[in-house]
């Protein structure tokens, strides 16, 4: 273990400053430690009233993003080394409020969210006896990419939109609508209509893309705004043209 | 004085899938629900589960039923499991798995449209319900978002200190909000815990920093019995490296695809100790054993695909005499294929995506060129509350406990696939009983005195600040211990040792500190979390002691066989009334002449 890295780390103790500081700390730097490893080794062993959120250590419970030398990264998988020699700046996600340190409140989300109505809307539901709703694995390709979000919020924190209007839905309630409105299994894109067309709703993308390149999971939300927004566009195209309930 | 107080018909305590599935059924059954999580909402340790539900839906293979999965379960479990759980859960699970898939949930298909079921470990017929390798992910996210959709009360990120008892029936919980260290009082008519494990009582584990044991211990504190803690699961394959991953899963899988074992010298060491009984469903040689995997009927098994228990003895052995590799693990080669077949690499990276992705993307490591360093990891605890296989209540009246943290379906091995149903079968269960009790019993007391006693307690570690040790040391060297005497291979004189380490271990979390604010703060969580884990590893250690014979997830080097006399009972521990762990043996109640039956039936 004899190669060390510098990492600055953003504190911020509200009961004791009013906006943040870094303290610095110095920590092992073996080839195979990621961000997360360096944070874990100050709280473990320097200072452990450090703040910060971690759980899987495996890229699958969107627990552990921050902003990393600017970026939105998660830490669990973002090597120290491609940062030697350093200073390697560890920062909260951006866009979020801070509670402390590093844990960001993302309430603002949650609340979104439940906007969306990200559940199975379905006019009658059948018995279990039944069976299961049919779905083909063409039927389920059409949206599967879009179910495959941890909720991390690496989107949000790229995304220049929701930095400016924090009303914008945002990039991963977008795309879980999608996957929603996008499954065969699903009535519901009518009573989503209304969020997601709402001025802070799709609408407020400008289509930058950021979402999308710092998925970790490959979403692709920005995709999703754009082919929601095509189809958002025919609809109200045809409910201009036709006559009603055409 | 607790900050505010919460009064909820029924409590629950975790949000992994367990406690998710008896949220929803509580809050249908007309109960106002609170939930309690350590974590943010969704990433529960049940997030991890890669590989799928069981279920005997028979899409796969119409001559599955609950029948062969039942005896699947008994046999995987070595007949110590509570067959009536094991009965309801076979019958109940498909059920579940349709409900799930009508909320919403993202299943892989059959060509025409129905719920595909994929082969696994000791299930007779492919029953597993799955989505590519994130099972998990996707359970949680439909519990959850249905949790969200019927308006339950989520309290993200607290963590429960201890359960309150009104008159020797449950009646609530004192807990603190880790973002402000706050302390709150929940008032419930029926609480259900749904924590999960205890992995993190080993150095080496899949779990995540939340599998503290906090269910077996408030429950065992409370005057509920604990049954089967000897029964640890113990993965052959985790990762040891680097430390930020040592221990997360390698799936079977890579074996499944012709991956070997080797120990330092290169030599292929699972040849080397093939048990009597397994030898005529063995390859003979590696030849042999390339052939099965690579399709041919004809050809038997290679060794690396013995059962989960043995190949993570022999890995032990390998390490102890000093063959192992750098880490401390040996090595998991799959890129040696390459010698086999010329296209090695694209057929690595298509078989086996996620694990390629996961050492490419956290060792830095690639799978198709090198051998990976695995060793065996701490994965499941059979053993948990004991509970009434129909309602999931235990001996504590208003007290639940479903999922991990129960006991009883597993016996004394579980089998893959039988995790994710058992927390969304017995989960909607404890939800159903805990409305009903919640709706025939009177709301009980808070005792005031006893929350301030508890809040006073949880507080120490602050009065001694800085003078008081690192919680995180003494979390450290309780690891070690466990991992070493009384982890994979088990012998008295080495657990008696452990239980006399853990005694020091008792005094030092007595005397931990932290300093500073409440907020947020690791080291004081940590210091809280220290007593779980002592209670849990001293269950441990008493239970396997208790239990002079191997059998599952239990080896004793000292008695390595199975004994007919202990196949009868479950080991229980209780803590009596001078607050000291008492161990028994229970008699395991006989199983009604239908189920024998089954068993029977599907031998042949």
């Amino acid at each position: 273990m004899g190669e060390r890295i510098r990492l600055q780390v953003a504190r911020y103790r509200p009961e004791q400053e009013s906006e943040a500081t870094f303290d610095e700390y110095e920590v092992p730097c073996p080839k195979d430690w990621v961000v997360l490893d360096g944070l874990n080794h100050i709280k473990d062993r320097i200072d452990g009233t450090l703040a910060y959120r971690w759980s899987c250590r495996m890229g699958i419970c969107g627990s552990c993003g921050m902003t990393v030398n600017g970026e939105p990264k998660l830490t669990c998988a973002t090597f120290l080394a491609d940062y030697a020699p350093g200073p390697v700046r560890v920062e909260p996600l951006r866009n979020f409020p801070v509670i402390r340190d590093l844990v960001v409140d993302i309430g603002d989300f949650m609340r979104k969210l439940v906007k969306i109505k990200p559940w199975i809307v379905r006019q009658a539901e059948k018995p279990l006896a039944d069976g299961e709703y049919l779905q083909t694995p063409q039927e389920l390709e059409e949206f599967k990419q879009y179910s495959m979000c941890i909720n991390c919020m690496l989107c949000y924190a790229a995304c220049p939109i929701y930095g400016l209007d924090p009303k914008f839905l945002g990039p991963a309630a977008i795309a879980l609508a999608q996957r929603y409105n996008l499954d065969n299994r699903d009535d519901g894109a009518g009573a989503r209509m209304a969020t997601l067309s709402e001025h802070e709703g799709i609408w407020g993308c400008t289509f930058v893309g950021e979402c999308t390149q710092v998925c970790p999971k490959h979403v692709d939300p920005a995709g999703a705004i754009q082919r929601y927004k095509l189809s958002a566009a025919v609809e109200s195209m045809k409910s201009f043209f036709l006559p009603r309930g055409a | 004085m607790p900050h505010d107080t919460y009064t909820y018909d029924v409590l629950i305590i975790g949000a992994g899938g367990a406690g998710l599935r008896a949220a929803i059924e509580a809050a249908n059954g007309g109960a106002s629900v609170g939930l309690i999580c350590k974590s943010l909402l969704g990433k529960a340790h049940t997030v991890m589960a890669e590989g799928g539900m069981a279920a005997a839906m028979g899409h796969n293979d119409d001559r599955d039923n609950w029948r062969v999965h039942f005896a699947d379960t008994m046999r995987g479990g070595q007949y110590v499991n509570n067959w009536r759980m094991a009965e309801i859960h076979a019958k109940e699970a498909p059920d579940r798995v349709r409900e799930l898939e009508a909320w919403g949930a993202v299943l892989d298909r059959t060509t025409d449209g129905r719920i595909n079921q994929r082969n696994f470990g000791g299930h007779r017929y492919p029953r597993l319900a799955h989505v590519g390798d994130r099972t998990g992910l996707e359970l949680i996210r439909t519990l959850q978002d249905h949790t969200i959709y019927l308006g339950v009360t989520v309290h993200m990120e607290h963590t429960v200190v201890d359960l309150v008892l009104d008159d020797g029936r449950a009646a609530g919980a004192l807990a603190y909000d880790r973002e402000r260290g706050r302390f709150h009082a929940f008032a419930a008519k029926a609480v259900i815990l749904a924590t999960g494990g205890i992995g993190r009582a080993y150095k080496i584990t899949s779990n995540s920093w939340e599998g503290t044991g906090d269910g077996h211990a408030l429950a065992y504190r409370a005057g509920a019995e604990l049954i089967d803690m000897e029964f640890v699961q113990f993965h052959p394959t985790g990762m040891v490296w680097p430390p930020s991953v040592q221990g997360l899963l390698v799936t079977e899988g890579v074996r499944g695809e012709g991956g070997i074992l080797k120990n330092s010298e290169g030599r292929r060491f699972m040849f080397d100790d093939i048990p009597d009984n397994y030898k005529p469903q063995t390859a003979s040689d590696p030849e042999e054993g390339w052939r099965y995997v690579t399709g041919d009927k004809s050809a038997r098994r290679p060794p690396e695909l013995l059962t989960r228990d043995h190949v993570a003895r022999c890995i032990t052995h390998e390490v102890k005499a000093g063959r192992g590799s750098p880490h401390g693990g040996v090595f998991l080669d799959i890129a040696w294929i390459r010698e086999k077949m010329p296209n090695a690499e694209e057929h690595i990276k298509r078989k086996l995506p996620s694990m390629y992705h996961q050492f490419k993307q956290l060792a830095d490591l690639d799978i198709t060129r090198e051998p990976m360093e695995i060793g065996p990891t701490t994965h499941y605890i059979m053993g948990g509350v004991r509970v009434d296989g129909d309602t999931q209540m235990s001996a504590v009246p208003g007290l639940f406990a479903a999922g991990e943290c129960a006991s009883g379906i597993n016996g004394a091995n579980r089998l893959g696939g039988n995790s994710l149903s058992d927390l969304i079968v017995f989960g909607k269960r404890a939800g159903e009983f805990a409305a009903a009790w919640a709706r025939e019993h009177a709301a009980p007391r808070l005792n005031q005195a006893a929350l301030d006693r508890l809040e006073q307690a949880a507080l120490e570690p602050f009065e001694r600040g800085a003078e008081g040790e690192n919680p995180y040391m003494v979390q450290q060297d309780l690891q070690e211990t466990m991992q070493a005497l009384v982890g994979i291979v088990r012998t008295e004189s080495e657990m008696r040792e452990a239980l006399e380490r853990l005694d020091g271990y008792k005094a030092r979390a007595s005397r931990v500190g932290a300093t500073g604010h409440r907020e947020y703060h690791a080291g004081w969580h940590t210091a809280l979390d220290l007593r779980n884990l002592l209670t849990v590893s001293e269950a441990i250690a008493r239970s396997a002691l208790e239990r002079q014979e191997s059998r599952g997830g239990h080896f004793r080097e000292d008695f390595p066989e199975k004994r007919a006399e202990l196949g009868t009972v479950n080991v229980m521990v209780k803590q009596d009334t001078g607050g000291a762990m008492q161990v028994s043996r229970i008699p395991i109640p006989p199983m009604p002449d239908g189920l024998k039956q089954v068993i029977e039936e599907q031998k042949s």
